[in-house]
């Protein structure tokens, strides 16, 4: 969630999720074999390509992974959504802002 | 070898002297554990400081998805800023939780999230200034059922 325009040099709040089972690797089947890690591990912010904002994740991050932060309005720009996951997979989403 | 009264005697205090040792506690409070497990992870002394706050329940109901928010007071400017803020469940099985990086002039040094706990615990959080300093803060947090990790 990101407000479509900001005034500039205001701060805005951008709220990101993801549905993911963030599968920690601790835990076993029912046949005791133990269940593979498979977590979101890296999610990044990038705005007008530079990045503005990174988080690095571990296991003990919750299921459908939840960040909120805040950003300085500093220009027009593409805001770019990236998380990715254990193997190398990464999800992106695109959003663009208008600074008055 | 004949065992004199001198050899009674210095002995006896040997076994007390360790005995004592070994039965005072290491740790008296939660801070000094805070302390200890930092020094043990970053290998340098970190400062606890009013700047750096983590907000997080002092009781909750389940330890799958326990909110916390992080803040730093900083004016994120090149010359001072927050680099990144670490955080960590030391009573988890893998006691690291997240690192959030953050960049001066672009982005504000606040954030919240969700994460699990495997037990009633100190959540600590570090921040890495840009002058090289390390600040601290801690939670206790309850959670009546323990997030499975």
């Amino acid at each position: 969630m990101v407000p479509g325009s900001a005034t500039k040099n205001e701060v805005f709040t951008v709220k990101a999720i993801i549905q993911h089972q963030m599968e920690t690797g601790l835990r076993t089947d029912s046949t005791g074999k133990t269940i593979p890690r498979k977590i979101i591990n890296q999610f990044v912010c990038r705005y007008g390509g530079v990045e503005v904002f990174r988080t690095d994740l571990h296991e003990a991050v919750s299921a459908n992974p939840f960040l909120e932060f805040q950003l300085l309005a500093t220009g027009n720009g593409l805001l770019e959504f990236s998380w990715r996951e254990d193997g190398g997979a990464t999800y992106s989403l695109y959003h663009d802002i208008v600074v008055t | 070898m004949s065992l004199t009264r001198r050899h009674m005697l210095t002995s006896t205090i040997g076994t007390v002297a360790c005995a004592v040792a070994l039965l005072t506690p290491k740790h008296t409070r939660g801070t000094d554990e805070v302390e200890d497990f930092l020094f043990r992870i970053t290998g340098r002394k970190a400062t606890p400081s009013n700047r750096l706050r983590l907000v997080m329940p002092a009781e909750f109901s389940t330890g799958y998805t326990v909110p916390m928010s992080i803040s730093v007071d900083s004016p994120m400017t090149e010359a001072d800023h927050v680099k990144s803020v670490r955080v960590f469940a030391p009573k988890n099985p893998l006691v690291e939780v997240a690192q959030f990086h953050f960049v001066p002039g672009r982005s504000l040094p606040r954030v919240s999230t969700r994460v699990r706990l495997a037990a009633p615990q100190h959540v600590v959080a570090l921040a890495e200034m840009s002058n090289g300093n390390l600040l601290t803060a801690k939670a206790w947090v309850a959670v009546a059922t323990n997030g499975c990790l």
